[in-house]
């Protein structure tokens, strides 16, 4: 058994602008040194897809590892920081499965669909505004459609979005471990919580209390009757958004830029409603935004090595797919790829932790791209794009896209 | 300790044997069933550790409950029977259970 000192591990430089430009390729070299694991100035890089597997299904013997964030961030005792250390994913085992269960019912596959009018009337309004322009920076236009959909399901002032949509703009880069956006970040974090403490208390003393139906009336209907703190009720909503904001926005932006090589697969997805999910899985496979820290919480040997208890590890969701091991031609966008039971995607993470608003996200996303896909014709790509840092919510910066517009196509009846 | 067979969508079938306590899920996986993905480790999370529980054996093993029920939206092919296996959990009264499974968990 070797230790990881006694591992000539190479270094990857993860918080460089040109690692976030091709992450493929730096951790692809990596494996050349070592198959499985890589060393940085943040913590070690597991970037084998079966080892990712392997370990991070192991929920028993990882903690997730938010508070060595904060703690390299120096943000311990700060709003952002006690939020970060105390939201429903670091909580203890028990509190986190008691919280996870609560809540679970209102994030299902039955929840996601009731949702897919609301979505479709949203991103069609959106379209209604921005589709005449013939040409936009696609991801300040995709930015806008997770947040409000947020917006709707909890029942906040839409003209608040612009704001809010900066602070989470800000806390999707709070991971980038970038220790100069540390003041932003609780400018941020304390508009968000502002506006999150006030709706809740705001429903709570409104006569519609209940009435609505939304998200956020279920919310504090099922933490009432779980007995889940106030304090705890608000960091899930705030988690709810922080979470499913530039998730969802960097899918859809890095979809987009895929089938802007793939016109006859974009057509498809005007035509296709189903095709669209399949688009979208493929899609992830290629692409999401997600590398997940957590420690080991006690000595855990894997492939004859030695990880210690208290190493901290980052798993790379978001490039495992593409690993040359575990897919055949793993740089090939095909839809239509057959999904081996062994090799699925594994974007939404494993165990305990995996996203809880995963079914709502991809319904949203497929309900998007089969609007996006009638209404932005023949789309083409107008400039140059960049990448945000890979550490934290990784994806694209910037689209800029002309097309033709064109009007939606009619259901069938 | 209690028996159940898994038949596969090819028709091939695998019998377990599971002590009482343990799900379903966590039977097949710990013996090596193909098809049971359960890549949420059995919260009620994925919808991909879904079986189907023979005629004769609904009865015993009841029905899916709420949670599952909103889980299993998830398939298109709805069916008769199904469940997800890790909210199912082995007691002496399902020794000789037979569920299948479907050609793909997605």
């Amino acid at each position: 058994m070797q230790t990881l000192a006694e591992l000539d591990l190479p270094h990857v430089a993860v918080e460089d602008p040109a690692f976030a430009a091709d992450p493929v390729r730096h951790f692809r070299e990596a494996k050349g040194q070592h198959p499985w694991i890589a060393a940085s100035d943040i913590g070690y890089w597991v970037h084998d897809y079966t080892a990712i597997r392997d370990l991070l299904s192991q929920d028993d013997k990882l903690r997730p590892a938010y508070d060595g964030i904060i703690e390299i961030m120096g943000a311990h005792g700060t709003p952002w920081g006690r939020f970060t250390e105390q939201q429903m994913i670091s909580l203890p085992v028990e509190q986190h499965r008691m919280l996870r269960t609560t809540f679970a019912t209102k994030f299902t596959p039955r929840f996601a669909n009731q949702l897919r009018p609301m979505m479709q009337a949203t991103i069609k309004r959106m379209l209604d505004e921005w589709a005449p322009k013939g040409s936009f920076d696609f991801e300040e236009f995709a930015s806008s459609f997770p947040i409000s959909v947020m917006f709707t399901l909890v029942g906040a002032p839409v003209e608040e979005i612009p704001a809010i949509r900066a602070s989470l703009e800000t806390l999707g880069l709070a991971f980038s471990m970038d220790k100069s956006r540390i003041p932003e970040i609780h400018e941020a974090f304390a508009r968000l919580e502002t506006l999150v403490q006030r709706i809740i208390a705001e429903r709570r003393a409104s006569p519609e209390k209940g009435q609505r139906g939304d998200l956020l009336d279920l919310l504090i209907e099922t933490s009432d009757e779980g007995g889940v703190p106030q304090r705890q009720l608000e960091d899930l909503v705030i988690f709810f958004f922080i979470a499913g904001y530039d998730t969802s926005k960097n899918v859809l932006t890095y979809t987009i830029r895929l089938l802007l090589d793939r016109p006859d697969l974009y057509e498809r997805c005007a035509a296709d409603h189903d095709y669209c999910r399949k688009v979208l899985e493929e899609g992830l496979r290629l692409f999401n935004p997600g590398s997940v820290p957590r420690f080991t919480d006690q000595d855990i040997v894997y492939r004859d090595v030695l990880l210690p208890k208290d190493t901290m590890l980052w798993f790379t969701l978001n490039i495992s797919g593409r690993d040359q091991l575990a897919f055949s031609d793993p740089d090939t966008f095909n839809p239509d790829r057959e999904i081996d039971p062994l090799t699925r995607p594994i974007a939404f993470s494993l165990g305990k932790h995996m996203c809880l608003g995963q079914h709502i996200a991809r319904a949203q996303l497929q309900e998007a791209l089969h609007q996006i896909a009638q209404r932005l014709r023949n789309p083409s790509l107008d400039g140059e794009y960049g990448w945000r840092p890979y550490p934290g919510a990784w994806g694209l910066k910037g689209l800029p896209i002309k097309f033709t517009p064109a009007d939606a196509i009619p259901e069938p009846a | 300790m209690v028996k159940v067979k898994f038949v596969q969508a090819d028709g091939s079938e695998k019998v377990v044997e599971i002590a009482p306590g343990l799900s379903l899920m966590e039977a097949a996986q710990s013996s090596g069933v193909p098809g049971i993905l359960a890549d949420c480790g059995g919260n009620c999370s994925c919808g991909t550790c879904r079986v189907f529980v023979e005629a004769a054996w609904r009865e015993r093993t009841g029905t899916a409950n709420e949670l599952e029920q909103d889980m299993l939206e998830m398939h298109a092919n709805r069916q008769d029977g199904e469940r997800l296996s890790c909210q199912l959990t082995m007691t002496a009264e399902l020794d000789g259970l037979v569920v299948s499974l479907p050609a793909s968990q997605f």
